[in-house]
């Protein structure tokens, strides 16, 4: 077996973690594993943002790498580098709770941000457009009576029929598509949790 | 110059920046997502150590306190700079002790939260509807609860893609799971198509308020 310590690990805590779940919060004999757990998930949390930090400083090592390349260099990665590196080290300087640090950082955020999701609004009538014209299969024109339906409720020029019991009906019919897909991601990541558990799946073995 | 004046500039150019890849993609644009990346990357890379790792690993080490603290602080010191070693290729194999913890307990959530969070309380939600001793439900509710559990089980079925193969045949679903992909693909067609509508009314919104923001900077100056 490949890393077998790496293994044992992932499952057992895994199982502890998991035990858990099915132990009552008021259980007086089995109270301890319900502290284990507590400090096990702690430690996950702490780890997750090691592990947060570390894809971020390798996402800064990344661009200095492609800023710095003989053939092709990135001279764009300077801006990144440059921008990561202020905000940074006046995030650890004055804290990310300051409230002058705040404002500059949601300057850049909230312009780029909002003008990305406009973008998105250009882009998305767009490819709606484009749907319509190329695919007309059934699933394409329910989508796009559907679309159309629930903008026009959205923007409330149908707010005077709202008092019709079928309009509520329409509202609630995309929780049958939005429930099946839900149940089809939860069964999904249960398989895909089963799996790390029984050791089916070993991603940390890379 | 009032740094309020500066932000609502800063804001200006970007977004102008942004918007210039309407015609294609171009060195503006490209300048202004590095920016945010980089930006984006140093606000979380601080926000990480101010408020995780310091509170919950440093400091538990340094201040005084129980033995038994520090040596639970410990651990996840040592487990963090194991995976510390992931940032060079050369050390990534110590990293994947620490990897195979969190993907351990990761996994064991993911199962905990599918099942107690999603599975029962979706399958409580769907049920609610046909209980009979709760005096709020009408026939009208419960025709409805029918029409979107028949929705619910046609969306699942639509994913399900197994076949049974006769000599000299296409594989082929049953009659009844191909009736029941059908009714899914309907439903999740209307699903979609309101998901659609939410993203795109949320777009329009954040467009409109760019381009207001654009003019009120212009009208200032002006």
């Amino acid at each position: 077996m490949r890393s077998p310590v790496a293994t044992a690990i992932a499952i057992s805590f895994g199982l502890i973690v998991l035990i858990g779940y099915f132990i009552p919060a008021d259980s007086a004999n089995l109270q301890f594993i319900l502290t284990i757990r507590s400090i096990l998930i702690g430690w996950a949390v702490v780890l997750a943002a090691v592990a947060a930090l570390v894809g971020v400083f390798n996402m800064l090592f990344v661009n200095m790498k492609r800023m710095t390349a003989k053939r092709n260099p990135d001279r764009f990665g300077f801006v990144l580098v440059l921008a990561f590196l202020v905000t940074f080290v006046a995030g650890l300087w004055f804290g990310p709770g300051n409230s002058d640090y705040q404002k500059a950082v949601l300057a850049v955020q909230i312009p780029v941000e909002g003008a990305l999701m406009g973008l998105v609004a250009i882009t998305l009538t767009v490819a709606g457009l484009r749907l319509a014209q190329r695919r007309k299969t059934l699933m394409a024109g329910v989508f796009a009576v559907s679309a159309v339906v629930f903008l026009l409720l959205a923007s409330g020029l149908l707010g005077m029929l709202s008092d019709f019991p079928v309009i509520g009906f329409i509202q609630r019919l995309p929780i049958a598509g939005g429930r099946g897909i839900l149940l089809g991601i939860a069964l999904g990541s249960l398989t895909a949790g089963l799996r790390v558990l029984l050791a089916a799946d070993r991603p940390y073995t890379g | 110059m009032d740094s309020q004046l500066i932000f609502t500039l800063v804001g200006f150019v970007l977004t102008l920046m942004v918007f210039s890849y309407i015609f294609g993609d171009n060195f503006l644009f490209r300048l202004a997502g590095y920016l945010f990346v980089g930006v984006s990357g140093g606000y979380v890379g601080a926000l990480v150590i101010d408020q995780v790792i310091l509170p919950r690993l440093i400091y538990p080490l340094l201040t005084e306190g129980p033995i038994a603290e520090k040596v639970l602080a410990g651990i996840p010191l040592i487990f963090g700079t194991l995976l510390l070693t992931k940032l060079s290729p050369r050390l990534a194999r110590l990293g994947n002790i620490p990897m195979a913890y969190l993907v351990g307990v990761g996994a064991a959530i993911a199962v905990g939260g599918a099942v107690f969070g999603t599975l029962l309380g979706q399958i409580r939600g769907a049920a609610e509807p046909f209980n009979l001793t709760d005096p709020a439900n009408s026939m009208g509710g419960m025709l409805e609860g029918l029409v979107i559990l028949v929705g619910a089980v046609g969306t699942l079925v639509y994913f399900q893609f197994g076949a049974n193969t006769r000599p000299d045949q296409p594989p082929r679903r049953a009659p009844v799971v191909e009736g029941l992909a059908l009714v899914g693909q309907i439903f999740i067609g209307i699903t979609l198509g309101a998901l659609f509508a939410g993203v795109y009314a949320a777009a329009i919104t954040a467009l409109v308020e760019r381009w207001l923001e654009i003019i009120t900077t212009i009208a200032k100056f002006f």
